[in-house]
Parts: structure tokens; C-alpha cells; sequence
């Protein structure tokens, strides 16, 4: 047996066993604060599929977001790098209301970031007249969204000599207070935005001695070869930018051969491939979220109907037409449909085609390494897929590579389709079915001049139709508004 | 009480036993980690010749994770955009790892080489389509050199370390915690230090020698990697052979100097020289590649062939070749004198008769062991099932297609590229000249020691209506 305590004694043990107490305590309450300041990964939920669509993260905040605060602040400190006022210069669409556009979502990681989800390249508007409020329509090609000139915009922010860690904390706290703790976590993320960014730009310097994309337009898998690669481009020439496409009635597109090429016929893979564009790696992103957005394009997003008048006697004698000519290629089920058209036959551009090169298909096989989901089903192909026609309407420009701008221009000769265009106008040309392409300018607004004589831009190909009367043409064009 | 009652005491007894126990715990981790062979078996027996094990994972595997962010890391290592194809692996579609490599568990997954890496053959019918492979053909890109040098340059650079290679591996795959202390303080440092002793005991002869090229090889991994002879300085550059079809073959010689008579030992002694060691070589998996390799037929000329003009040529080649190049043929698989041949000496001299009787004793006490090796006065007149694949000719690959092979020896190119695998239908053989071949292939100079286009005149003096008749007959074998 133990003898029994003295009172010194006692009293010693009772007050380290407070100490021990009010310090487990401070440790409790400084990690509550700090976890509640800087829970990792917690990104905001949406209840609504649309709402989590145009504002859910996928996961690309971890590794290729920018803290919130700083993006924030950066159109206000470089105005001079954007083309007109604020980020929807650049084309995004804003809601009333929203802080963010739409295809932007935010995630804490540490501190709130930004990163781009699936709608920023696949949601677009839809103005009657120039004077009309802008339509947005989801599952859209970004008609209007320069992706080239957002990234372009961040990397001349980061580049240049005023963003210090200083200089934008002070704007930060123009608008926002922080407490010292969270000054100095800014001040890390300004350095470790401008690495981010600076890898970036060392990774996309090829695009310089390329066509710009201009809005719309990506040039989908050439980033991927330095991004995920890291190969050298001192003799890739190639320049593949291609439209954005629609992302609707997935359901009956399974199985067919997805992207412009035809490259994959794994709807997975191409969803996975598509968000690691938007900015996820294979580690940070998020599947759950994805898959709510997957199952909901399935079927539960349809292409939206014309929403103007439609001239019902001429689409009925367009009807045959489009059965003679188009439906065997372009219709579900059709015979052709999600084929591969090869190059020889559909004379279009080859420019994208060439820019998926077989060593860069071999190394897609290695994406999401590790993973049940490694991508096995990136083939080189020798053309062009046959794609559906649903929602039509909304998806001009037309070819892959948005090279001519309506329907109707679609179903001329190549020599007779416009040579030169303007992108990025979302007035509706009713007409013709595509966008008004003759404006350069509204309300001191620019528009991207499309020059078809550049590399990757030709709008030769795809003649098939060419040779129906006017009047054959305009009843086929009436006809497609209703697909 | 005795000086050991201490080491008779219960206590000591316990502590023996935990002690015992948990060395035991740590010993049959690091061997599941590091050590457990698992064999992954290839149902199919064309799908294990191009991935199945032979055995070189064990001393010479690339841990799987480091193998995939090297050319990442390391892209300015490399001839061009493409990784691993870039020094010409041929990948198939979905697969994870090229033809020719191996994914094997050693502990942790392993990417090792096979037979297949340099026997098999890629065309591209046009330089934007994809290639086909052809199994069990002379590879026309890959570089067995540029591989294991790309790896050297690696581990020699500063940013062969494991902070830079954790970095790039955590970016795209979320590694378990033990792994990752695993790679981070062993299994990186120590690939390190093992390739830089491999170059140093392994290959410290090649830099002396001039390069191969795409497709090409020599002896001296068999004489110094494997047997450890002293470098006696020869050179041995030797275009890849054509391995298929081996029934038909049986009898005959074997090696482009006719070195060895019996298959069994040609595909063992490959698969020493490609890195399995006498505890490693994986003999049943090469039995199968063997198996497989009897039967795979020569595949068929892939474009069109001029039947009539075929035809005409058929008499030339039962005049002019036959009698050395086709089977029956009284002269063929055999040594034909470098006297008579006259094609470049340097590789018959490569491997002399002290080579062969060395190896005869190697493997002395394993089933497997070695006997007929031998050493030549010439080289083999070979036959030419599926020759239209097999360029460039002569068996060190110096003369770039089947027009040349018919010129006078000093009418042939003096310098061409090779392992670009555009097929050039109207020469038979792949296109050598232009600007895409220099981008994408190997400058090869035959003026360099090894790399003569000279000898093997026979045809040379043909009218060109004959020669033509004759190129267009090759294909249909």
C-alpha cells in the first residue's frame, strides 16, 4: 500500500491536474478555431442540381484554384489587362445576385477558393435583340466566354510587377477585413498563387505562336500535352482549337465515339478528361459531385426547344430533305451516327484531328494511374464523328471548329461561306439559325474577328447539302430549328 | 545465482519472445513490401509475350510510380514529345504499360522489359494514322540503348531525389501513408543508387562504342553485363531479328552470325542479356514466349501487292536468292564466309570463340545451362518470311530498304534515318529521307566502325526491270 499524501503534496497534484485541464482546453478551443477558420476541403452544397451545375465544385480548387479574396480584387487592380469592365468582359455570365458567375464554385482549402466547374464551357445566352436581357441556357456551348483570355488575363495579373504580396492584401482589406492571422495566410497565398499561375504560363507559352481560340473555342488537348505531360512542344505545330460543344441528352449518346474526333467512347472517361480541363487532378477530384452532375445530363437536361416562330410548312418540306440528306449521319440510332467520318470523305479542317497525336493518345492511358478509372479508351482516329443534332439551334457556330457561323451559311459551298466572321455576339439570328456574326462592336464591347484563313481555322468540308436549291436550304433549316 | 541466471530468468525469456516477434513483424513487412513476388499470369499467350514476366523485375524492375513521372520530370531527357514512345516504345490503346513491359508486383508493383520491346514491329501507313503492331518482328523504333540511358541521365541528375519525385507522384495519385514513407526514405534513394551501379558494373562499355540507334543491339550485355569478360573493345551493332515463324526454322541457325543452333538457348540467353539474373530468369515464361513464337506466322505485306509483276519476279528470286534466303534453299540458315558475304566484320569478331565457351560454362549446374554456343566466320543467310518488315537489311541494318539492298555497295546511302516507321511502299522498307524521318528517326552514318553498307552485292548487276520484279515478289513472302 501506498502511503497516504501529504497536504503539500495534494494540493501539488490538484493544481497540475488543473494546469493539465485548462490547457487540454486552450488546445480544444485553438483547434476549433482554427478548423472552423480553415476546414479543408468544404465546399458549398447546393440542394438544387442547377444551382450545384452552374455553382457546385468538381474539385478544382485544391490544386489549380485561386484564393477567392485575391480573384476578387484582381480586375480592380489591372484593369488595363482586361478587355472591357470586370471579369464579364472576358464573357462569363453573371445572375442577379451572384457574387460569382456561373461555372465558377468555391471551396475552402485553408481559405476560399475559386476553381471553374463543367458549366463555365457548357453554359451560354441567348439575346432576341441587342436591347433584350441575355437567356441563359445550361448544357450550352459558352457562346460568349473567352476561356484563353481568362487565363491570359491571370497570368498578366501574376506577371506583373504590382502583385506583391503588399499590394493586394491592402486590396483585399479595401473590402474586407482581416485579422493578422488571416493577412499573413493571404500573403502565403499570393506567392503560392502567383508558382500556380507562373506553371502555368510556362506550360501554355506554345499558345503564343498559335490562332487565338477566341470565345467558345478551346484548344482541347494541345494544354494537355505540357499540363499533364510535360511534353515539349518545339516541333508540335499543331493547333487544334474546336467549338465547345453541347452537354445534354447524354442518355442516347452512349457508346457512340464522344469528342470532335471520335477519340473515346467511354462517357466516363470523357467526363473525367473534360474536368481535369477544368482544373482537377486525379487526386483532388470530386467523383460525388461529378456524378450528380453525370446522371443529370443523362436525361434530366434536354436540349431546349426554338423559342421562336417556326414557318410549320416550310419545316414539313424540309423534313424529307433532312431525312435524304443529313438523318442517316446526325440522327440517334441512324446508321452512322457517333462514326467516324475519316478525313478523306468529310474534308474538314484537319487541324484538331492532327493535334491528337497517337504518342499523346498512349499517354492519356496513364491518366488517373492508380485508379479503377485509368483511362483505357483514347484512340488515335482518322476523322471526324458523326454527332447528334438535338438542340442544333444553339450550338452554331457550326463544324468543329466553329468556322461558320449559321446553318444556313453551313449549307453553302465552302468558297461561298463567309471568310471572315465575328464570334462571341449571342444575339440569335433567326434566319439563318446561329448568332448574328457581322458585329464588331456594341456598347463599347469588342467582339473576336474568326478569320478562316488561319491555321486550324478552315471551313472548307462537310458539302453535303451544297448542292440543294435556295429554296431547299431555307425549308432544311426551318426544319433543323425544331431538332 | 550464476553469471547467465539472467538469460534463464522468465523476464529475459519474455523479452527474447517479443523481441523475436516483433523482428519477425518487421522482417514480413519490408518482404510484403519490397520482396513478394506475385506473377501476373497472361491467359492469352500473344498477351504474354507482350507483357508477361521473364524475370528481369526482381534485379532490374522500375518501381511502377517512379516509371511513371519520370519522363514527366525529366521530359528534357528525351528525343521528343511522347514519354515513353518517344524513344519509340510501342503502346497499344487502354494499356498501362507499352508492348514490351512488364507490370509486376516485387514488393510493390514494378515495371520490367520483356522480349517484346524489341520484337515487335510498328508501321504507320501514313505519319498522322496510328501504327499497327506487328508481333514477333524486328522492332523499327525502339531504342533497348536510349531506354536504359534515359533512365542513367535520371538518376545522375539532381532532381532524381525524392522530395522532387514525391511532389510529381502525390499530384496525380493519392499514395497510402506507408507507401509514401516507403518510396520517400527507401525505395527512391535506392532506385537511385542501383541504376547508377548498373551503369557503373552493367554498361560502363557503351559510352566508348558508337550509338545504335532504334532497333539495333549488341553482344556485349551478354559478355559483360552477364558473363563480367573484360572488355575487349569490339563493336557488335546488330539490327534486331525477326523471331517469328521459329518452327520452320528448326535446325537451322540461330543469331545474325549463326551463333547458337538451339532456339531455347538463344531465347534464355535474350532474357539474361535484357536483366534477369540466374535466380531471376523466369524459365516456364520463357518457354511459353518460346511456345508462341513457333507457330506466330510472318505477317502478310500490308498494302497492295502488283500480282502479275510479282509473278515476273518470282524467277529472279528462285535464280538470284533462293538457294541462301529460302527455306530449302541449300545454303540457307546457314554461315555463308565473310569472304564471300563481305558485309561489315565488326560484329562476327564481337563474339569469338572464348565468348562461347565461357557462356557453354556459365550456367553450369542449372537445367537450363548452356552448350551450343559457338562462334562463326561469317554471318547467316537468313530466310525472308516477312521480309518487307525486317528493314533496314543486312544484319546490321545499314542499308534502309530492298531498292537499295540491290544497288552496288557504293551506290548505297551514306547516311539515312532510321526508326521512323512510315512504311515506304514503292522501296520496301520505311521512309529513311525527308523531314519528318530526321525529326522522329536516327541519323545513321555508315562510315562509323560497325555501321558499313558494304558486301552482300548479289542482284546488284539485275536490269532494273528485273530488280523491280524482284522488289515486288519480296513483298509476298
Amino acid at each position: 500500500m501506498a502511503e497516504p499524501l501529504t497536504p503539500v503534496e495534494q494540493t501539488a497534484r490538484s493544481m497540475a491536474a488543473r494546469v493539465v485541464v485548462v490547457v487540454v482546453m486552450l488546445v480544444y478551443i485553438l483547434g476549433l478555431f482554427l478548423y472552423r477558420r480553415f476546414n479543408p476541403d468544404f465546399p458549398q452544397a447546393y440542394t438544387d442540381i442547377q444551382d450545384h451545375f452552374k455553382y457546385g465544385s468538381i474539385g478544382s480548387e485544391a490544386a489549380n484554384g485561386i484564393p477567392y479574396w485575391i480573384w476578387k480584387v484582381l480586375p480592380g487592380m489591372f484593369p488595363e489587362k482586361l478587355p472591357g469592365k470586370g471579369y464579364a468582359s472576358l464573357g462569363f455570365v453573371y445572375e442577379p445576385g451572384q457574387e460569382i458567375p456561373i461555372g465558377f464554385a468555391r471551396r475552402r482549402v485553408i481559405i476560399d477558393r475559386v476553381g471553374m466547374n463543367c458549366a463555365i464551357c457548357h453554359t451560354g445566352t441567348v439575346r432576341d435583340t441587342p436591347d433584350s436581357t441575355p437567356r441563359i441556357y445550361l448544357g450550352m456551348p459558352a457562346n460568349t466566354f473567352d476561356l484563353q483570355a481568362y487565363l491570359r488575363f491571370l497570368i498578366a495579373c501574376v506577371s506583373d510587377g504590382r502583385f506583391t504580396a503588399d499590394n493586394v492584401v491592402r486590396e483585399i482589406k479595401a473590402r474586407k477585413s482581416l485579422d493578422p492571422l488571416e493577412t499573413f495566410v493571404y500573403q502565403q497565398a499570393v506567392y503560392q498563387t502567383r508558382e500556380v499561375l507562373l506553371t502555368r504560363a510556362r506550360q501554355t507559352s506554345f499558345m503564343s505562336s498559335r490562332p487565338d481560340w477566341g470565345p467558345g473555342r478551346v484548344d482541347t488537348f494541345n494544354p494537355y500535352k505540357t499540363v499533364q505531360f510535360n511534353f515539349p512542344m518545339d516541333n508540335d505545330h499543331t493547333f487544334g482549337a474546336t467549338d465547345l460543344p453541347s452537354i445534354w441528352n447524354q442518355s442516347p449518346r452512349r457508346g457512340l465515339q464522344l469528342h470532335w474526333d471520335g477519340n473515346n467512347d467511354s462517357m466516363e472517361e470523357r467526363n473525367k478528361s473534360a474536368a481535369l480541363g477544368a482544373g482537377v487532378t486525379p487526386v483532388t477530384i470530386d467523383l460525388k459531385s461529378m456524378k450528380r452532375i453525370e446522371d443529370w445530363l443523362l436525361d434530366g437536361l434536354q436540349a431546349p426547344k426554338f423559342p421562336y416562330a417556326i414557318d410549320e410548312t416550310l419545316a414539313a418540306q424540309g423534313a424529307p430533305i433532312y431525312k435524304a440528306h443529313c438523318a442517316s449521319c446526325h440522327d440517334f440510332g441512324s446508321e452512322y451516327v457517333g462514326k467516324v467520318t475519316p478525313i478523306g470523305e468529310i474534308g474538314t479542317d484537319r487541324g484538331r484531328l492532327d493535334s491528337f497525336t497517337y504518342e499523346f493518345a498512349d499517354n492519356m492511358n496513364l491518366l488517373y494511374a492508380g485508379y479503377p478509372w485509368r483511362f483505357t479508351h483514347f484512340r488515335k482516329t482518322n476523322g471526324y464523328a458523326n454527332m447528334p443534332l438535338d438542340g442544333v439551334w444553339l450550338r452554331a457556330p457550326y463544324l468543329h471548329n466553329g468556322s461558320v457561323p449559321t446553318l444556313r451559311d453551313l449549307l453553302e459551298p465552302p468558297a461561298a461561306r463567309p471568310k471572315t466572321f465575328y464570334r462571341g455576339y449571342d444575339v440569335y439570328d433567326r434566319k439563318k439559325a446561329g448568332f448574328v456574326s457581322n458585329v464588331s462592336e456594341e456598347k463599347g464591347k469588342k467582339y473576336f474577328l474568326y478569320d478562316t484563313s488561319l491555321p486550324g481555322n478552315g471551313n472548307a468540308g462537310h458539302l453535303y447539302g451544297t448542292e440543294l436549291s435556295p429554296a431547299e436550304k431555307d425549308a432544311l433549316v426551318e426544319y433543323m430549328k425544331k431538332l | 545465482m550464476d553469471q547467465y541466471s539472467y538469460f534463464r530468468s522468465r523476464r529475459f525469456k519474455r523479452l527474447l519472445i517479443v523481441s523475436l516477434v516483433i523482428v519477425a513483424a518487421v522482417g514480413v513487412f519490408f518482404w510484403y513490401k519490397l520482396f513478394r513476388r506475385v506473377t501476373t499470369v497472361y491467359a492469352d499467350p500473344a498477351e504474354h509475350f507482350k507483357y508477361g514476366s521473364i524475370g528481369v523485375e526482381v534485379p532490374a524492375g522500375i518501381p511502377y510510380w517512379i516509371w511513371v513521372v519520370l519522363p514527366r520530370i525529366f521530359a528534357d531527357k528525351l528525343p521528343g514529345p511522347g514519354g515513353y514512345v518517344a524513344l519509340g516504345a510501342s503502346w497499344e490503346p487502354g494499356k498501362e504499360v507499352p508492348i514490351g513491359f512488364t507490370k509486376e508486383i516485387v514488393g510493390i508493383p514494378r515495371v520490367g522489359v520483356n522480349c517484346a520491346g524489341c520484337h515487335t514491329t510498328s508501321v504507320r501507313s501514313s505519319p498522322t494514322e496510328a501504327p499497327q503492331f506487328y508481333l514477333g518482328g524486328p522492332t523499327s523504333r525502339f531504342q533497348p540503348q536510349g531506354y536504359v540511358r534515359f533512365l542513367f541521365a535520371c538518376a545522375h541528375d539532381d532532381r532524381f531525389n525524392s522530395a522532387t519525385i514525391m511532389k510529381a507522384i502525390l499530384a496525380i495519385y493519392d499514395m497510402p501513408f506507408v507507401d509514401r514513407v516507403l518510396y520517400r526514405y527507401l525505395i527512391i534513394p535506392v532506385t537511385k543508387s542501383q541504376l547508377l551501379k548498373t551503369e557503373q558494373d552493367d554498361y560502363y562499355w557503351m559510352p566508348e562504342r558508337p550509338d545504335w540507334g532504334p532497333g539495333r543491339t549488341d553482344m556485349n550485355p551478354f559478355q559483360r553485363q552477364v558473363m563480367r569478360l573484360p572488355d575487349d573493345h569490339t563493336i557488335g551493332s546488330t539490327d534486331v531479328m525477326a523471331i517469328w515463324n521459329e518452327r520452320a526454322h528448326e535446325g537451322l541457325l540461330h543469331h545474325s552470325d549463326g551463333l547458337n543452333t538451339a532456339l531455347a538457348e538463344s531465347v534464355r540467353s535474350a532474357a539474361l542479356a535484357a536483366g534477369a539474373t540466374k535466380s531471376s530468369i523466369d524459365i516456364p515464361g520463357l518457354d511459353r514466349v518460346q511456345n508462341f513464337l513457333m507457330d506466330l506466322p510472318a505477317p502478310k505485306y500490308a498494302f497492295a501487292i502488283d500480282q502479275a509483276l510479282a509473278a515476273k519476279g518470282q524467277p529472279v528470286y528462285a535464280k538470284y536468292c533462293a538457294d541462301c534466303h529460302a527455306f530449302g534453299g541449300k545454303r540457307t540458315g546457314t554461315v555463308i564466309p565473310l569472304a564471300e558475304v563481305g558485309t561489315d566484320p565488326n560484329r562476327n569478331k564481337h563474339w569469338p570463340q572464348s565468348s562461347a565457351d565461357a557462356f557453354n560454362k556459365w550456367a553450369d549446374g542449372y537445367p537450363w545451362a548452356f552448350h551450343n554456343f559457338r562462334s562463326s566466320d561469317g554471318y547467316l543467310s537468313v530466310p525472308l518470311e516477312g521480309v518487307w518488315l525486317r528493314a533496314p537489311y543486312l544484319h546490321n541494318g545499314s542499308v534502309p530498304n530492298m531498292r537499295e539492298l540491290l544497288l552496288p555497295p557504293d551506290q548505297r546511302s551514306k547516311v539515312f534515318y532510321r526508326g521512323y516507321d512510315v512504311y515506304d511502299q514503292a522501296n520496301v522498307g520505311f521512309v529513311s529521307t525527308g523531314p519528318q524521318a530526321e525529326l522522329e528517326g536516327f541519323r545513321y552514318d555508315t562510315s562509323i566502325r560497325g555501321n558499313s553498307n558494304q558486301g552482300h552485292s548479289y542482284g546488284s548487276d539485275l536490269s532494273a526491270a528485273d530488280k523491280q520484279a524482284l522488289i515486288e515478289y519480296l513483298k509476298t513472302l
